[in-house]
């Protein structure tokens, strides 16, 4: 890598995120010339338009949007530059930033559960379907990839909280919400939290084992063509070995990218499911921000995401180019 | 004038023999096929609505007692909050799903190919802009964006499929984009050039025609996407609130406890309908890929093209494109499975090969007997 490279790259981030936060700071604007008339009182009957007019005046200064426009975006990115993603609106104002420090880790859990989970399974299942190709098991994978990419996740969720979480009653259907007030970090809360993702987790990973499991297949597939298979299987080592030590390691590159393109949807990407279980994270956060008009919590959770993928995706390159010397990012040979 | 309305129609008439071509191909794929029956099933519901479902779910007079199990006069059973016939909501559904589907669909494919073009061949600032514009628009989360601009402009069906075609042309622009690169130094274009023919004109009849298939295969695949992006936002409730829609269909069962009743058939029913609706258009995107993509059926997998690939051409093609680290990072994971980027690098791939081999920088990939020909069957 070269380090020109890599200071394009990271100076090419830097102005992606400059845009993605002028985005968030004038979708709210759109349509609307004053966006503070979403938080009027409505004029009641005793009232004089002057009168009206210092209450009109109040409620901007209370949201903070007084000022010309180029006045709050000026005041919105000396903010932001400070790390300060806003106030919300809702009651007790808190700020935009301990928000979403709430409810992350609750995401997270989730998330990166999943990742894990569908990364080990899918590696497990897709080298295995590779080795008994064209047998039951690589048809099985197949089929199950042509059924799991047409099944939405919230339907496939629904369908679990319907049969093991009130049918069977085997896991809970919703987040028990004491859950999160009470978290200790003592065995037993932990031991609870499990309990309660088990479904969310169960259904969002059921769609990534099998695209993993697909990816490792063909990967493995192609790897075990080459040349040093075949040295392998020569010199004698045994089937295991030459699955795990030398066609497996050498598969791994595109599920590695895969697994960052992954990474950058991390936080953003469990809305729905988190609001079927009622899980309290980054999806169900915005989503009650959606329905408050909180405006200023719903930009902040997207810049946050924004920002969260920018850098993983840097990340991911690098690390790429690092992994693999075949790829010289940015070189000319 | 006379001259315009004649070229117009003679347009329209090659569009329709295409397409009338290429359903005969495809009804002879056996996913193709399958895929083209459930859809035409679907498309007959959606079209034919107020014939064949025996209730109208918009007619509030037509209601029955709320919650009804299935029986032959309700053979789904009637919703627990409004009393509707379930069968009619699933029939009338089809409507929402496909229309909003087809038609983001064939907006994203318009928009996909004029900046996809535009980007690839004329370059330059033109292209600096809009790869800096799919670059903003790929980093923001897209069902948050999609919430905040329904939140801002209304739910409107109008509002729903613009505000999906404006942040779901990226993918399509970018491998159009790739492609175009490359037709760019075929030499039928070059010869075009060099006899002066203008930009535009190189444009409509060189590089258009020969992504066109791409164009069509992706329309397929955006539009099963989109209908799952649809569903799930009307699940969440903030799709178009008067229409009845899957999405709706399966948020009201939920809220309104027919897990706690057991009404099995009120969560199953929506969800099939998007089931079949997103597994019919798939096959077809799927089956036109490997009819239009011969050497796909032979189960390719980007490591596979890409192994045949001279390595310091590939050095070359990457090179020559601005984002050619992406592309290297992204080639990796191009199997067949189904992640569109993945499709798509597979489909440059393909290409490239294709260059490659017309150029000699590549020998033929030599393809294995037995197996890996799963891609064609089941």
């Amino acid at each position: 890598m070269k380090t020109s490279y890599v200071i394009k790259r990271i100076l090419l981030t830097v102005f992606i995120f400059f845009v993605v936060v002028t985005l968030c700071f004038f979708i709210p604007r759109i349509g609307v010339s004053d966006p503070a008339s979403r938080y009027y009182p409505p004029q009641t009957a005793g009232m004089t338009d002057e009168e009206y007019e210092i209450i009109k005046e109040i409620t901007r200064e209370q949201y903070g949007l007084d000022g010309t426009t180029f006045e709050q975006y000026v005041r919105y990115m000396t903010q932001l530059f400070h790390g300060d993603l806003g106030t919300s609106y809702q009651s007790g104002s808190p700020k935009v930033i301990d928000c979403i420090a709430e409810c992350l880790p609750w995401t997270l859990v989730l998330s990166i559960t999943n990742l894990l989970i569908s990364l080990v399974i899918g590696v497990l299942i897709g080298t295995m379907a590779a080795w008994k190709r064209g047998r039951w098991q690589d048809r099985a994978l197949l089929n199950a990839s042509t059924f799991t990419t047409a099944l939405p996740s919230f339907f496939i969720a629904l369908l679990l909280s319907f049969y093991l979480g009130f049918e069977l009653e085997i896991f809970p259907a919703y987040t028990d919400q004491n859950m999160v007030s009470n978290f200790d970090w003592s065995w037993e809360a932990i031991s609870t939290v499990m309990y309660n993702a088990a479904l969310p987790i169960f259904s969002m990973a059921i769609g990534g084992i099998v695209s993993y499991g697909q990816s490792t297949r063909n990967s493995v597939i192609a790897v075990s063509g080459d040349e040093f298979i075949l040295t392998a299987k020569a010199k004698g080592l045994s089937n295991n070995r030459v699955i795990y030590g030398h066609t497996l390691r050498n598969a791994m590159l595109p599920i590695v990218t895969q697994f960052g393109m992954n990474i950058s949807g991390l936080i953003g990407g469990a809305v729905v499911i988190e609001k079927i279980f009622n899980w309290n994270g980054m999806g169900t956060l915005f989503l009650t921000a959606n329905s408050n008009n909180d405006y200023p919590l719903m930009m902040g959770i997207m810049i946050f995401m924004s920002a969260f993928a920018l850098v993983a995706n840097l990340l991911t390159d690098f690390v790429y180019s690092l992994l693999d010397p075949r790829v010289t990012i940015g070189e000319k040979r | 004038m006379k001259e315009i309305m004649k070229k117009i129609g003679m347009f329209f008439l090659r569009l329709l023999g295409g397409i009338g071509s290429f359903f005969k191909k495809l009804w002879k794929h056996r996913q193709g096929r399958v895929g083209l029956i459930i859809a035409g099933i679907l498309i007959v519901c959606a079209v034919f609505a107020p014939i064949i479902a025996p209730y109208d779910p918009y007619d509030v007079t037509q209601r029955a007692e709320k919650g009804l199990s299935p029986s032959w006069e309700h053979l789904l059973g009637t919703s627990i909050t409004t009393g509707q016939d379930i069968f009619s909501m699933l029939i009338y559904g089809a409507r929402s799903s496909l229309s909003i589907g087809v038609i983001t669909g064939i907006t994203i494919a318009v928009l996909g190919s004029i900046l996809g073009i535009a980007a690839g061949y004329i370059g330059g600032w033109v292209d600096t802009v809009i790869m800096r514009v799919v670059d903003v628009l790929l980093v923001i989360p897209t069902l948050p964006l999609v919430i905040v601009m329904t939140n801002v402009l209304g739910t409107s069906y109008a509002v729903i499929v613009l505000v999906f075609a404006a942040f779901g042309w990226t993918g399509l622009a970018r491998v159009i984009r790739a492609q175009v690169m490359l037709l760019k130094n075929a030499n039928y274009v070059k010869a075009a050039e060099l006899m002066g023919a203008s930009k535009w004109y190189i444009m409509w009849r060189h590089i258009l025609p020969a992504v066109s298939n791409l164009l069509i295969m992706s329309t397929a695949l955006t539009s099963a996407g989109i209908m799952v992006a649809e569903a799930g936002l009307s699940f969440l409730g903030l799709g178009n609130p008067e229409a009845v829609s899957w999405g709706k269909m399966l948020a009201d069962a939920q809220s309104s406890g027919a897990m706690l009743f057991g009404h099995w058939w009120s969560i199953l029913a929506p969800g099939v309908g998007i089931f079949l609706a997103v597994f019919s258009f798939m096959r077809i995107g799927l089956a036109m890929e490997e009819i239009l993509n011969p050497r796909m059926r032979k189960g390719s997998s980007m490591v596979k093209v890409f192994k045949h690939l001279n390595n310091t051409y590939l050095q070359e093609v990457f090179d020559s494109m601005d984002d050619g680290s992406k592309l290297k990072g992204e080639y990796a994971t191009c199997q067949i499975n189904e992640s569109p980027a993945g499709r798509e690098m597979l489909g440059c791939g393909e290409y490239m090969l294709e260059s490659a081999l017309a150029e000699g920088k590549a020998e033929e990939p030599v393809t294995e007997k037995g197996g890996n020909d799963e891609s064609a069957g089941s």
